[in-house]
């Protein structure tokens, strides 16, 4: 049946123009850059990606958003009250107006022999500090930009802005400048106007960071082993005078001085911010902050402190040592350690994927370790971030990593109801390994979700897919099926534990299960929910999910390879299931019980199979970030889209519009397509005529079903009459062929033994037709009021509609035996 | 940011008996004085008015009991036989008795006296009552009948003759003085109104020898038991079974409310008496008593428990009142109880404040509880400050490993998760290690925990390989290894008989599923946790090998 000809995503016609891909930027990485505090500490400045936003300290909001770099952005400064300096990537150095926002000057730095650079210093009199690639590939050059003269300052520094502090500005022109060289174990300084150079070199613990004091003579630098030295009179002195504070264990990331150079603040990996006091022994601590410290910086008043950290975070510290407010961005999960070999990206970066929760339209994934977050994609905001393993984060010894709980799985029933998590803890340098699946309740008094039910090792190895059963629509109560790595499948349902004292749902396994001693490798239920499909490395088998009884098992020897992925086509292709290897994609019909087609050597593994919940076209990522959208009944693809982005993808997901786009092709008429990299940025697949995530939502959402009953509640119409189409449960009625058995004893018999035909004409019809309900039947034949048929109707009398009723009851125990009849017979 | 999160400890429901409002309630029950008669206890009757004397009817007398006291208050021994039935009026003043030679004898409690006797009846009279105008009774006979009699002129009204074998069960209703039932070892129990002479209103057949019946006070159901059978049924709708409860494995006996009418006690010949909520007939505690029981008796306030058995023991049990409740805990002495409350922030106990107490039927799921208790328990504290040698040691406290282990076994699970253990262990006495070796022994058997104790004496055994040993721990360590032989040969009977049991499952499963399909139809996750266990077991038995 494999149709080996077929034309595959090779062939297909290249990009139409109307498609295009875009990055998303409204909710990018905000902790590239360390933030800048305003002379008057009332704003942080804050760069992320192409834009400034200007956020206000009090209140943590946003005041003034600065877009007109069409690069990154590298470093920001205060000029002068009120003046903002921002450069980016390829040297444009434009200069704003904090208070309005409004851009002043525009002025590029780049000249001949220096195009690109990688950090932006500005020591307020006038000069630019900046770095820029050195011959060597691993370091940099700093270069002092002096109104139209361009002076070398360092060769060989290191790339990050870490690396380079200024300093010992005492009003009379005097700058000394000190920077990391690209090794990292010694400290260049200079001071320009005594034109002193040395350069100091360390033991084997090499440096992290480097910063000077504005105004005093006196530097610190961090290093490797989380050892911090204050470096006094470090100009003249050929050895100068160091004092050593010791307390980070791990390497120290960031250190900044308070402006009257009283205290020391240093943070790391350790999630601590550490005060200390200098000259002094006191030190005070703020711990567990969440995440790795970036880049601390102190407000010029010394009113509060400024965190950057790796989550994606900025947190504001006042001056008691409290968390005064936070400034989020999009959570970023940091990559899983200490995986297994042989784990996909995937794993490590984003374990969870993309996973669409249909109650508030958003996306739920990975945050911080053991944190899920739910993302609204139409609003680029995060709607909250849910602690799942309720754990402390633990944080590495200085030799040893030690692993967090992480989120793995997540799947949320067809409701939104139920939000199914699996989290995982393993310490593989002991052996030992914990899970846990957590079956939450969203409650929507209290708004948020209630763990319902808590397993500990729900299978004894690692748990591969999670899925919920479809179609229900919460009339029955929902099912679960767990696949794991123990070679077991397991089905978990929700059970009425009520008793006299309370009321009480949780959820049990009903049914464990295995295949042959075969490792499961992915699962999917069919659209309606009716059938269930459970890979076993190559082979496809088909369930019933209510009694858990084998109806097919469907395996080809053109597929050898073990199945990765696994969907079942939505709408007018329910019956077709596409399945993933490595390097192959193929469907089958689950009806007929055939290989449909089959794409075989793929240019480069698929990473991702999405179905699209609102059109029957599905989407196939690869890795090298091709991706193909097709229907599932035939392998040519609707759309082809090369290099989507130059970084890997890990997760995609189609994400429905509000509002249906016309003049589109059909794929995108009802949906879009998210795809992440494994730097954890958005892509979008969109129609030109969208403009991308500035997608205006044209119907305000209501929150009111959500939220408890107010006064204000009372204003709002009881009832919304909408236009728009109600979604119904699908239920496929046209399983097997209409009539196939009649037929075929029709054509089977000889002529010459047939009945005369007007005997079986009427049952032979019968069996043709598509079964009713005779209850709606009849009023439907009521309404026409010319119904002269056989059917029967109410006007017909009593005696005459009871004939036909049991016909009816007939017919439906033929089509019963129909059904059934396709999925035993091999 | 983020506050210090509490180390979890996770402690499986325990299977058996649930920990409710209604076990609590019922434990509460004293130690039971036991008095001993010549007979078995045929009847006990409870006094609905203070002072609850109990009415007990033995061989050939009826005792008068004062609860608090436990002594004979008054006792009637004019019969010639047996003595059945006993029954106090509900003012207290008057006894009915029926007796084995057909009479019913009626005596004042106050003076003792003989008032007055119903004779009429050809057979033994095992139950009387008053009706609820109490100036009428209701006897029930083994000549198969039930008669109604009026007190003062000693004449019988009306009897009904509708049985066919012996009536050993009758009450009457509390609010209508006409409404009586009567339950017969003819399988039947029927409803009678005096006001309809003709006949039973209701009959409806129970399916085994009636022994007791009930009405609920609000006259609309009413309640059988026999054999091992509880019946509820529906007198509004002329006899409706409401309920069918089997839970005692003999013949069920007496029938018992308690609790203001909101349980139902039974008690049977299987030495139980177990307690039902009335709304959903579930059994919500059971009492054990060291004979079968025949008859119960509880009074209104839920105070006393009087139970009489065959062997002719009577058990009385009082409720413990707050000043017992507090003089059973020993060595605490005013001086340590005001010292317990100023300063038990302080004091260990605390860690057991936070212990979940809820509980699920299921034995793989655990219950998730909230902790509101925002007091750091000590061990926490330590954590805190990555001092793990001196969290393990205050679990290690003698209260906290033997009686909640969960929380020991939980702060070794937070060691592993922080890679502390091996620190945490390291560089032990013999004292504290011989305390470890015998937790771990302890607890290596148990189900729920053993995942973590393995890995435990396995880091145990990695930090103490090479080090010199005194006898005293080294034979603690060879004990450890012996109960880890023993499980194994348990695991390994067990899996030898979870393999017979597949068996024949799959023996049943295969006529009615074709295709090579391998389920296991019902084995939840429990059945499969000790077979890891044993597996992970095997590889520790190498490491002491």
């Amino acid at each position: 049946m494999a149709n080996k000809k077929a034309r595959g995503p090779d062939k297909a016609k290249p990009n139409t123009d109307n498609i295009v891909v875009k990055k998303q930027e409204d909710a990018p990485d905000i902790v590239r850059q360390p933030p800048v505090f305003t002379d008057d500490s009332k704003y942080l400045c804050i760069a992320s990606g192409r834009q400034v936003g200007i956020y206000s300290v009090q209140s943590g909001d946003k005041v003034h958003c600065l877009k007109n770099h069409s690069f990154d952005i590298i470093g920001l400064a205060i000029k002068e009250e009120n003046v903002l300096y921002s450069c980016d990537t390829s040297g444009e150095v434009i200069e704003w107006d904090i208070n309005d926002g409004k851009l002043l000057k525009k002025t590029s730095i780049a000249v001949e022999g220096l195009k690109e650079f990688y950090s932006f210093h500005y020591p307020r009199n006038g000069k630019f500090l900046v770095s820029s690639p050195s011959i060597n590939e691993d370091g940099s050059s700093l270069f002092m930009f002096e109104g139209k003269r361009i002076k070398k300052i360092f060769k060989d520094v290191g790339k990050e802005t870490q690396s380079i502090a200024f300093g010992c500005d005492q009003g009379d022109g005097s700058l000394v400048i000190g920077a990391l060289n690209y090794q990292c174990d010694g400290v260049m300084v200079k001071d320009t106007k005594n034109v002193i150079d040395r350069k100091h070199m360390t033991d084997k613990r090499k440096f992290t960071c480097i910063a000077m004091h504005k105004e005093k003579l006196i530097m610190a630098t961090g290093d490797i082993s989380g050892r911090i030295l204050i470096w006094h009179d470090f100009v003249n002195q050929i050895r100068p005078v160091k004092t050593v504070y010791h307390w980070h264990t791990l390497a120290v990331s960031s250190v900044c001085f308070s402006s009257e150079a009283e205290y020391l603040y240093s943070g790391g990996s350790e999630k601590v911010m550490v005060k200390w006091r200098l000259g002094g022994k006191r030190k005070q601590f703020l711990p567990r902050m969440g995440s790795t410290i970036k880049f601390i910086v102190n407000a010029p008043d010394n009113i509060c402190v400024a965190t950057s950290h790796s989550d994606n975070a900025i947190r504001i510290i006042d001056s008691t040592n409290k968390i005064n407010r936070a400034i989020f961005g999009l959570v970023k999960h940091d990559p899983i350690r200490g995986l297994e070999d042989g784990e996909s990206k995937k794993e490590s970066v984003m374990p969870t994927g993309l996973v669409f929760d249909p109650r508030t339209q958003g996306i739920f994934f990975n945050s911080q370790a053991g944190f899920l977050q739910l993302f609204d994609p139409l609003r680029d905001s995060m709607i909250f971030n849910m602690d799942i393993a309720n754990r402390n984060v633990l944080t590495d010894e200085r030799n040893t990593v030690i692993g967090n709980a992480e989120v793995f799985r997540v799947a949320v029933s067809p409701t939104g109801e139920w939000l199914a998590t699996l989290e995982v803890w393993s310490n593989m340098s002991v052996g030992y390994h914990d899970m846990n699946l957590k079956f939450w309740r969203y409650d929507a008094v209290q708004a948020n979700y209630e763990l319902n039910t808590d397993v500990t090792m729900p299978h004894h190895d690692r748990i591969t897919s999670l899925a919920f059963q479809p179609g229900l629509l919460g009339t029955e109560y929902p099912c679960l099926v767990s696949i794991g790595r123990d070679l077991k499948f397991k089905i978990w349902r929700l059970v009425d534990d009520t008793d006299i004292y309370r009321q009480k749902e949780s959820w049990t396994c009903d049914v464990a299960g295995d295949f042959r001693k075969m490792m499961p490798t992915a699962t999917s239920f069919s659209e309606d929910g009716s059938l269930l499909a459970i890979a076993f490395q190559d082979t496809v088998t088909l369930w019933d999910p209510m009694t858990i009884n084998l109806n097919t098992t469907l395996s080809h020897n053109l597929i050898e390879e073990s199945i990765e992925l696994m969907e079942f086509g939505r709408d007018q292709c329910f019956r077709y299931l596409v399945c993933a290897s490595k390097s192959s994609l193929f469907a089958w019909d689950v009806i007929s019980k055939g290989l449909v087609w089959k794409v075989g050597k793929l240019r480069s593994p698929i990473r991702c199979l999405v179905p699209d919940p609102k059109s029957s076209y599905m989407a196939v990522v690869l890795q090298n970030s091709e991706v193909f959208v097709f229907a599932p009944s035939s392998s040519k693809p609707v759309h082809t889209i090369t290099n989507v982005m130059s970084s890997e993808p890990i997760a995609a997901l189609f994400v429905p519009r509000p509002n249906p786009l016309a003049n589109s092709p059909e794929w995108l008429v009802n949906s879009r397509l998210l795809i992440v990299d494994d730097q954890q940025e958005f892509y979008s697949v969109d129609d030109n005529s969208v403009c991308g995530f500035d997608e205006k939502l044209t119907t305000p959402i209501s929150h009111m079903d959500s939220l408890p009953w107010t006064p204000f509640s009372a204003i709002k119409a009881q009832k919304q009459i909408s236009a728009a189409k109600q979604i119904v449960p699908v239920i496929h009625q046209t399983n097997g062929i209409k009539g196939y058995k009649s037929v075929q004893s029709l054509l089977e018999t000889s002529t010459s033994t047939l009945p005369p035909m007007s005997r079986i004409c009427n049952s032979f019809m019968i069996d043709l037709m598509i079964k009713h309900d005779p209850k709606s039947m009849t009023v439907k034949a009521d309404s026409e009021n010319g119904a002269t048929n056989d059917l029967p109707t109410l006007m017909n009398g009593h005696i005459e509609s009871k004939m036909p009723a049991l016909k009816e009851e007939a017919t439906q125990q033929k089509l019963l035996t129909l059904d059934c009849q396709w999925i035993t017979k091999n | 940011m983020a506050s210090f999160k509490k180390t979890q400890i996770r402690s499986l429901p325990k299977i058996g008996q649930k920990v409710t409002a209604d076990t609590l309630y019922w434990r509460k029950l004293n130690f039971p004085v036991t008095v001993k008669e010549f007979g078995p206890i045929d009847y006990i009757d409870v006094m609905p008015i203070e002072p609850y004397f109990i009415a007990v009817s033995s061989a050939a007398k009826v005792q008068i009991y004062n609860p608090i006291t436990h002594q004979v208050h008054r006792h009637f021994t004019r019969f010639k036989e047996a003595a059945y039935g006993a029954s106090i009026r509900s003012d207290g003043k008057l006894v009915v008795a029926g007796c084995d030679e057909g009479h019913i004898k009626l005596f004042d409690i106050g003076s003792k006296s003989l008032l007055r006797i119903f004779k009429g009846h050809k057979g033994p009279v095992h139950r009387c009552k008053f009706t609820a105008d109490n100036v009428h009774v209701v006897s029930f006979s083994d000549d198969k009948s039930v008669a109604l009699w009026d007190l003062p002129s000693e004449t019988e009204i009306i009897k009904f003759s509708e049985h066919s074998d012996y009536v050993r069960a009758g009450c009457v209703s509390s609010i209508s003085s006409d409404l009586f039932l009567s339950g017969s070892f003819d399988h039947t129990v029927k409803l009678y109104d005096a006001r309809s002479p003709t006949g039973s209103t209701i009959s409806v057949d129970h399916g085994s020898p009636v022994e007791s019946v009930l009405m609920y006070p609000g006259n609309s159901i009413f309640v059988s038991v026999g054999g091992t059978e509880l019946r509820v049924w529906d007198m509004l709708a002329g006899g409706r079974l409401l309920a069918r409860v089997s839970q005692h494995h003999k013949t069920i006996t007496c029938l018992h409310l308690a609790s203001d009418g909101k349980r139902l006690v039974t008690g049977g010949l299987d030495r139980h008496a177990k307690i039902y909520d009335v709304q959903s007939y579930q059994v919500v505690h059971t009492l054990d008593f060291p004979s079968p029981v025949l008859s119960l008796g509880i009074t209104p306030d839920d105070f006393t428990v009087v139970a009489g058995m065959a062997n002719g023991l009577i058990s009385m049990q009082h409720r413990q009142t707050p000043a017992e409740a507090r003089a059973l805990i020993p060595k605490q002495s005013l001086k340590d109880q005001k010292k317990s409350q100023t300063t038990y922030r302080f004091r260990l106990n605390a860690d057991f404040r936070n212990v979940n107490r809820t509980f699920n039927p299921a034995t793989d799921v655990e219950v998730a509880t909230k902790n509101d208790n925002s007091l750091v328990s000590r061990y926490d504290m330590f954590l805190r400050k990555f001092q793990y040698s001196k969290a393990l040691d205050t679990v290690l406290g003698k209260y906290i490993r033997k009686k909640k282990p969960a929380i020991t076994v939980g702060v070794m699970h937070e060691l592993i998760r922080r890679n502390g253990l091996k620190s945490a262990l390291a560089g032990r006495d013999d004292s504290s290690l011989s305390i470890i070796l015998t937790f771990l022994a302890r607890n290596i058997n148990d189900p729920s925990h053993s995942k973590i104790i393995i890995q435990v004496a396995n880091t145990l055994l990695d930090v103490y390989e090479n080090s010199c040993l005194t006898p005293q721990s080294e034979k603690l360590f060879l004990h450890l290894q012996e109960h880890v032989n023993r499980e194994v040969e348990y695991m390994k009977h067990l899996m030898e008989i979870e393999g017979m049991l597949h068996i024949l499952l799959a023996s049943t499963t295969t006529q009615t599923r074709r295709g090579p399909v391998n389920i296991g139809q019902g084995p939840p996750v429990k059945v499969m946790l000790p077979s890891a266990a044993a597996a992970a077991n095997a590889t520790m038995v190498y490491n002491v090998g």
